[in-house]
């Protein structure tokens, strides 16, 4: 009798553990759906997200505007006194990058499949074609909410792993080692305060932790669908040098 | 009758004293050993079993018979790591080498220990000491009414102490309000005491933020000597109006024989601006000036080439007081083989090492990072070591010449093309 009783608890527990895990898939796809759904990306051509990023430890704050065209093109620019202008961007294959302090740049290898997987406008939506392989590898509890754990491994570079929440489908964080000049660098990103910004929702406040670096960005509005001129998106005259000094070489 | 009342009177103040002290030390023993397991860049510092190291150590400290026998103890356990940066300094010492100063005013001075004593090294154009004729090779005897030479003498006879603290706490006696006055008694170059009120004014350069930093007086120079182009700058900040400079200069010298940078008493600031920097000299891509290993990562100071380079000879002017970004500036170069360094062995502290009070009054000072060069060498503790050793003299600053930017300049026409 005894023995039977001590037993039911672990009985209950085989049971609960038995519980299928939903696939990848089907959180990837409800993100898409509780975030707009398949139609509002659709509509979604281009795009200006306006917001403020700040580095807490250095008591540094500047601007950010974001814009990002279908089907490849973005263009993404801070500006910071103490620093001056960080600009980086994707032209059709062309990544770059340019600033005050680093000087520009031509991105290559798994930096710049990384970059122009991350500028891509469609890139909620389309997570089939940038992630060939996902899986679900469990449940993790995020500031008191349970989370599945989804990595997505894309065809070059390291597997992102994303945390959606069980309860409301909301990815609330994202843990990756993000390919960069300085070296392969351990990313974490906290999402939240998600908002609807004409028909998609998406976190307005994203807390990024990149090795030795805290850095978090805030997005007070996003113009949707708007007119944007091509010259936004052109290579500057610093990186078409070096596109073309490359081609020379 | 009294007497004996007073005794153990006596007895328990100086017990009470005794276990004060030891607290002390044993509250100073804990933030040294704690620093250490959190800060520094490996988890398992130097790859010791740090929770032994204090269960070893703690016993020692808690029965040492005084102050100066718990510091050694201390001291023996940092000397565990096998790594510079990681030192006690007496609290006497820490006291005296204080340089916080007594405000941002400045006479424009700028000064240096040589052969040991306080030099004039530089007096800056249209400043209260140019105005009192005060020159360069000028000795400093006296600031404030306080003799300089017991100081220096102090810190020499500390072998913790390097260029750089001795040299900030030099300056800093040369230092005090904006608006106040400084009392300074000069040796002049036939030797005559030179007593003189100077004004103290804002310091040269324009005041530029960083975030959290203090604001601080940044400036640079850039011209030509001759055919060859010049630019010194006193800090790695103020970045849009530095990089802007240095862009200039590089851009307005692309005939120049050669290009001198002069890091002399550039103590660093924005690592990344080395990197941005680099980018006008080397023209070969996926070239670094060094690596730099923290906790949770290690990243790489890699060069840029600029679309338009300067490809002609560089050199790079250093000093005791040369440190942190200007190292890993001085450094990658040299290892690179893209400058030739003169001047004198730099300050020996890439890293961004901090110094601490401890409870017990004794000063800590720990590194948090490991950075090495391109050449492979650790530059925190070692520094860089000029390709050419040229030391300042008081005789040279008092003809008037600057032996390390001649050395430089005598190299640099030696490589002119037939």
């Amino acid at each position: 009798m005894n023995r039977r009783v001590l037993l039911l608890p672990l009985v209950l527990q085989v049971c609960f553990a038995a519980d299928p895990l939903p696939s990848a898939e089907s959180i990837l796809d409800r993100y898409v759906q509780v975030t707009g759904g398949k139609q509002a990306y659709e509509k979604r051509k281009t795009e200006i997200a306006h917001g403020t990023v700040e580095f807490p430890a250095l008591g540094i704050k500047g601007t950010m505007t974001r814009y990002a065209a279908e089907p490849d093109k973005y263009y993404y620019t801070v500006e910071i006194e103490a620093i001056g202008k960080m600009e980086t961007g994707i032209n059709g294959p062309i990544a770059w990058e340019n600033s005050a302090i680093l000087g520009p740049r031509l991105k290559t290898g798994v930096e710049r499949a990384e970059a122009i997987r991350e500028g891509s406008l469609s890139a909620t939506l389309n997570w089939r074609k940038l992630y060939p392989k996902v899986e679900n590898q469990g449940i993790e509890t995020i500031d008191g909410e349970e989370c599945f754990k989804v990595a997505m491994t894309p065809a070059e570079g390291q597997p992102v792993i994303g945390y959606f929440q069980k309860k409301s489908g909301l990815q609330v964080k994202l843990t990756t080692i993000a390919s960069s000049q300085l070296g392969d660098i351990p990313v974490e990103m906290i999402a939240s305060d998600y908002k609807n910004f004409g028909g998609i929702l998406e976190p307005a406040k994203v807390i990024q932790k990149a090795g030795p670096q805290e850095f978090s960005m805030t997005i007070d509005r996003v113009e949707v669908n708007p007119a944007i001129p091509p010259e936004t998106f052109a290579l500057p005259a610093e990186i078409r040098k070096l596109v073309d000094k490359t081609a020379a070489k | 009758m009294l007497a004996r009342r007073l005794i153990p009177l006596f007895a328990a103040a100086l017990s009470a004293l005794g276990q004060t002290r030891t607290q002390l030390d044993l509250d100073s023993f804990e933030k040294v050993w704690t620093t250490v397991r959190d800060k520094h860049w490996q988890v398992k510092p130097a790859g010791l079993d740090w929770q032994a190291i204090h269960d070893e150590y703690r016993p020692k400290v808690e029965n040492a018979a005084s102050h100066d026998a718990a510091r050694a103890i201390m001291q023996e356990m940092l000397g565990r790591l096998k790594e510079s940066h990681f030192a006690i300094i007496p609290g006497t010492v820490y006291s005296a080498i204080d340089d916080e100063g007594e405000g941002p005013g400045t006479a424009g001075i700028d000064a240096r220990v040589l052969d040991g004593h306080a030099v004039v090294t530089s007096v800056d154009p249209g400043s209260p000491a140019e105005k009192q004729g005060v020159r360069p090779g000028w000795q400093i005897e006296r600031t404030h009414g306080i003799d300089l030479e017991p100081l220096i003498r102090q810190a020499r006879s500390n072998p913790v102490i390097h260029e750089l603290q001795l040299t900030r706490a030099v300056l800093a006696r040369l230092s005090g309000p904006i608006g106040g006055t400084l009392d300074a008694t000069f040796l002049n170059s036939s030797g005559s005491k030179v007593n003189v009120t100077l004004d103290l004014t804002a310091p040269r350069g324009q005041t530029s933020g960083f975030g959290n930093l203090p604001p601080q007086h940044v400036w640079f120079e850039s011209k030509k000597l001759g055919s060859t182009g010049y630019f010194r700058f006193n800090m790695f900040l103020d970045l849009p109006r530095v990089m802007a400079g240095f862009q200039q200069t590089v851009e307005g010298c692309q005939a120049c024989d050669g290009l001198i940078i002069d890091l002399r008493g550039n103590p660093g600031g924005i690592g990344g601006m080395a990197m941005g920097m680099a980018g006008f000299l080397v023209d070969k891509p996926n070239q670094r000036l060094g690596t730099m290993y923290l906790r949770d990562s290690t990243l790489n100071f890699v060069v840029n080439p600029r679309a338009d380079v300067f490809s002609g000879p560089v050199a790079v002017l250093v000093d005791g007081c040369s440190a942190s970004t200007s190292e890993i500036f001085a450094g990658g170069l040299k290892d690179l083989g893209r400058a030739r360094v003169f001047g004198t062995h730099t300050a020996a502290a890439a890293l961004p090492s901090a110094f601490e009070r401890l409870p017990n009054g004794d000063g800590f000072q720990y590194a948090v990072a490991n950075y090495i060069s391109e050449g492979g060498q650790p530059l925190e503790g070692l520094g860089v070591t000029p390709d050419v050793l040229v030391e300042l003299t008081p005789a040279a600053l008092l003809a008037g010449h600057d032996p390390v930017v001649d050395a430089a300049l005598n190299w640099i026409r030696r490589q002119k093309k037939p």
